[in-house]
């Protein structure tokens, strides 16, 4: 089978943060000390590899990268300074940017300038929408129902619009993927019933990080599936409960006990992840690519002005509140239409994924040895 | 033949390469320095890519007439000089290089032999002409540090030839790493039996004097004759009474780690190396001696059993002054201590040898008699504890691993490649296989240098044996239900091992030997980043040191194997008894002042401009 060479793929990933792959020497250190490497997803190594010789399409591919958790044992043991985990941490946001087909995703990623200038565009959009809104249809002097400024009722419509675009851009992306990396990958096929039998490993690993477990290290797992399960509550309280957030002053125990945990549980992983970041320390934050930057900060911004927000509200600075409001749909709005599909939020899906397909391959190649091993018992 | 000039040369003086070694500060001293000189219209620093186009503009602008390209190798950026002087219609001759790295400038006085050879090359004459010294007669003893193969090739040499030789090694016998080899590879010798005569050779030549157990602690002095002190630590085992009976030892109650046997047996307190240790008598460990330790109330049960009352234990150090001509220095080198990488287990699991503990088990003369044997528990019946030892009837592996650049190739460790372990390894491979020819042996390496004479067809040989070499070097040695498994990637077979082994040797990397840095210092000669001793020139004088007079061989100088090793040193040894035939030492450049450099520089150049002396290959000292 001939393999096309990209002789300039190693300088692309460059652009995404991969700066010292060309020193790996290939002593294989790397793959054996993994905790997640086992045939047949040997990595980093091989990774490694393909980026010299420059096989984009292996590459493209591969579910290796969203496979290993960085948890940087490969980095710490490497023999030459190749940073081995950086390297497959460069080859995420390079699938990622493969992925995505509107080319917005690669244009992200390599400019981190348009990046923040495609959030700022959708940021001030957004704000102009809802203040045009917000003074045609109500009164700033009024938060929650008849004549507010912001009715929740509009807001809600909006959020279950914007959830839907989010599905169909991620949907679509994580199309490409199956068909990178499993319609396209050599082998046996795979049945339908596997499809159903192995479904559960999306629901499972994307709520529990069950793989990030693995690591000799537990303590960035637990951070991130208290950022994870925070995330997802907040979400679903936003998505499905808005108008009963939104009501008050009274404080609605129902939906807000949960609101104040998951948001203690953003806030803090997410400081906790600055904090290791500004560090350097340890081997998987030693280096960070700009968009790890912005999207760790717009977090934070979209956290702390959901709080002024909310604390405004209660205390009853109504305008004041609004003028908040406004801002934290400005902060959030951007952060999710360019983050989730085009950038570093997109690893929530793909990662369950690439375990979902990991699944699949591996089912494929054990029918298929079933298959001929009676053949072989026939033919001895 | 330049004409007679009334004013001097234009000169431009361009600083290139020199961002590392010298500070601002530095270069600015360098800079004005070179402004002061005559003829010195521009003085900058040059990128590492100069533009030809852009110089010969400059240089037409400036009215250069010469130009001089100052640095630690500047000689990379001649040829863009050359073609901008070209390109300017000047002289592309005129393009003069101070390389500082080339004249071996020491470290401690870098700026000033810097600022010398800028004067030099801006007066255009050679700085090795310009810092000649007067020329000392030479004294026809040579000072020989370090017993190894290196130092007894060298010593052995110079004595054939006739001259003086003091032998000088630290430990008691003569013989150092290659006495404890089984074999030598490629030719699979035995590496005693080369070793062997040489040492007795050197123990009976009248013309080498032998001092084991002995330190040099100060040279003074120049090229030709040097001032050496010696400190030779008591023996307390008289050398020509001792017959090498054995019966002080055999009495003697203390044991402790083999140096000899890399730690793997034990040996008395009063001892010999080995068996056929140059000079052969016995010597007493002080550390370790009850009658030295307790001050002469306890023990002294050897005293009585001497018969030939050889025996002073109350002996003390003495020092010695003598005067030398030459002195080579064949220190040779030390291996990295495995426990400094964890993973591999040493240490920690029994049956993890190293390299030096491996070639004493598999050495005739070793423990086992040459058996490949694990080691086997036993409770020690003194301290009660228990350990671990080899014995001649111990079980024999069945599984073998040989892990390649332990500690070398990176970057945590050493960077270099230390160039004798691939060898070494596949000569290991070929012991297992063919003492044990049921065992199998992997070898994981990550890439096979097999560079010398010989050695690739030894390495086609060792694969032919049916030892298994894994490309992909290993990563881990865990144990699993009390089975050793080493971890690694077969990279061409793309697949993770892990096999179960029953021992794992480690092919350590070669260190610079514990000594160096202070015999360099006492020396004043120079080592490179990674501690070994710098050579004058790597190409033209690889024997060379910063010091005339003053000379390497063997692993000193880098990693080394045994051929090449002699063949060091007996190019030394040349080296050392031309200089004694023609009568005269080295030149001392490391002793010249700046002062002088100006004005003989001065002096040189007025006296060809005047055609008085011409240029003549002969009038450039080697």
């Amino acid at each position: 089978m001939a393999v096309r060479v990209n002789p300039r793929l190693i300088d692309d990933l460059a652009r995404y943060g991969a700066q010292d792959v060309s020193k790996c020497y290939h002593c294989g250190n790397c793959s054996a000390v993994c905790p997640f490497s086992r045939a047949p997803h040997l990595f980093p190594r091989r990774s490694m590899r393909y980026l010299q010789l420059g096989l984009e399409a292996r590459l493209r591919g591969s579910l290796e990268p969203w496979l290993c958790y960085y948890c940087g044992e490969c980095t710490e043991q490497c023999p030459r300074g190749a940073e081995p985990g950086e390297t497959m941490m460069s080859m995420r946001r390079w699938l990622t940017a493969q992925y995505d087909a509107t080319g917005l995703s690669r244009l992200f990623y390599r400019s981190w300038r348009a990046e923040l200038l495609a959030l700022a565009l959708v940021s001030v959009l957004t704000g102009a929408g809802f203040l045009a809104w917000g003074v045609l249809n109500g009164s700033l002097a009024v938060y929650d129902g008849p004549g507010a400024f912001l009715s929740s009722a509009v807001v809600h419509r909006f959020d279950w619009a914007l959830a839907a675009a989010l599905i169909v851009l991620l949907c679509a992306n994580c199309a490409r993927m199956w068909w990178f990396c499993v319609a396209r990958a050599p082998g046996p096929p795979i049945s339908p019933w596997s499809y159903l039998k192995q479904a559960w490993r999306l629901p499972f690993h994307f709520f529990t990080q069950a793989r990030y477990r693995e690591c000799e290290r537990k303590r960035p797992w637990a951070v991130h599936l208290v950022l994870v399960l925070s995330y997802v509550s907040l979400f679903t309280l936003i998505v499905f409960f808005a108008q009963e957030m939104q009501a008050g002053p009274a404080i609605d125990w129902r939906v807000h006990g949960l609101g104040y945990a998951a948001t203690l549980g953003l806030v803090g992983a997410t400081l906790w992840a600055v904090r290791a970041r500004r560090a350097a320390q340890e081997a998987q934050y030693r280096r960070s690519h700009e968009s790890d930057w912005i999207f760790l900060l717009l977090l934070l911004a979209v956290a702390a002005s959901g709080v002024v927000q909310h604390a405004l509200h209660r205390a009853g600075f109504l305008p004041a509140a609004n003028l908040a409001y406004l801002l934290h749909l400005m902060l959030a709005v951007p952060m999710l239409l360019v983050e989730v599909p085009f950038s570093k939020w997109a690893h929530m899906v793909y990662r369950p994924l690439a375990m979902y397909f990991e699944a699949l391959l591996a089912d494929a190649h054990a029918s298929a040895e079933r298959r001929e091993a009676p053949g072989v018992a026939r033919a001895a | 033949m330049p004409a007679a000039r009334s004013s001097p040369v234009r000169t431009g003086v361009f600083l290139c390469g020199v961002d590392e070694a010298l500070s601002d500060a530095d270069l600015r001293l360098l800079a004005s320095h070179a402004n002061e000189l005559p003829g010195v219209v521009l003085v900058r620093r040059e990128g590492a890519h100069p533009d030809p186009q852009a110089l010969a503009g400059e240089i037409r602008a400036q009215g250069l007439e010469a130009v001089v390209l100052a640095g630690q190798t500047p000689g990379y950026l001649k040829p863009a000089f050359t073609r901008a002087m070209a390109l300017a219609e000047r002289d592309p001759d005129h393009v003069r290089l101070a390389p500082f790295r080339e004249h071996g400038a020491p470290h401690e006085r870098f700026l000033e032999r810097a600022l010398a050879e800028i004067t030099c090359a801006v007066h255009g004459v050679p700085y090795g002409l310009v810092a000649r010294r007067a020329d000392v007669p030479v004294h026809p003893t040579t000072l020989v540090i370090g017993g190894g193969v290196a130092g007894i090739q060298a010593a052995l040499e110079i004595a054939e030839g006739g001259q003086r030789v003091v032998l000088v090694e630290r430990s008691p016998s003569l013989g150092g790493h290659m006495a404890m080899f089984d074999k030598t590879f490629p030719t699979l010798d035995c590496a005693a039996c080369i070793l062997t005569p040489k040492m007795v050779a050197v123990g009976q030549h009248k013309q080498i004097e032998l001092l084991t157990c002995s330190e040099v602690v100060e040279v003074m002095g120049e090229p030709g004759a040097f001032q050496a002190r010696i400190l030779k630590r008591a023996r307390r085992v008289d050398l020509q009474a001792c017959v090498a009976c054995e019966a002080c030892s055999d009495f003697c109650p203390v044991s402790v780690p083999s140096e000899f046997d890399a730690g793997i047996t034990t040996r008395k307190a009063i001892y010999r190396s080995f068996p056929q240790a140059v000079p052969a008598a016995f010597l007493v460990d002080a550390e370790a001696c009850t009658w030295l330790q307790s001050g002469g109330k306890r023990c002294g049960a050897c005293l009585k059993k001497c018969s030939k009352n050889a025996i002073h234990l109350d002996a003390v150090d003495e020092t010695v002054e003598i005067e030398v001509g030459n002195i080579i220095v064949a220190t040779g080198y030390g291996v990295l201590d495995a426990r400094r990488i964890a993973r591999y287990g040493y240490g920690r699991y029994p049956n993890v040898l190293t390299a030096l503990e491996f070639e004493r088990l598999t050495n005739a003369s070793g423990p086992t008699g040459g058996r490949i044997v694990q080691k086997t528990r036993r409770t020690n019946k003194r301290t009660k504890a228990e350990e671990w030892v080899f014995e001649a009837d111990g079980p024999a592996p069945k599984r073998l691993a040989i892990v390649h650049c332990v500690g070398s190739r990176d970057e945590h460790f050493n960077r270099y490649c230390s160039r004798v372990c691939c060898m070494y390894s596949l000569k290991f491979a070929h012991l297992v296989r063919e003492k044990l020819p049921g065992a199998e042996c992997f070898e994981f390496y990550i890439d096979m240098r097999a560079f010398g004479k010989g050695y690739e067809a030894f390495f086609e040989r060792i694969r032919e044996e049916g030892v298994h070499v894994v490309r992909g070097r290993s990563a881990q040695v865990t144990e699993q239900h009390g089975q050793m498994v080493v971890k690694g990637e077969d990279i061409v077979g793309d697949r993770l091992l892990e096999y179960p082994v029953d021992m794992v040797l480690l092919a350590v990397g070669l260190e610079p030997a514990l000594g160096a840095q202070p015999l360099g210092e006492l020396l004043g000669i120079t080592r490179d980043p990674d501690g070994w001793f710098h050579e004058a020139d790597y190409n033209a004088d690889p024997t060379g040191t910063d010091r005339p007079g003053i000379y390497v061989a063997g692993a000193c100088q880098g990693p080394k194997d045994i051929p090449d090793t002699v063949a060091q040193a007996s190019a030394v040894a040349a080296r050392v008894l031309k200089t004694i035939a023609s009568g005269v030492g080295g030149e001392d450049r490391a002793q010249i002042s700046l002062d002088e450099v100006r004005v003989r520089a001065r002096q040189l150049a007025s006296r060809l401009a005047d055609g008085k002396m011409a240029w003549q290959s002969g009038s450039i000292p080697a």
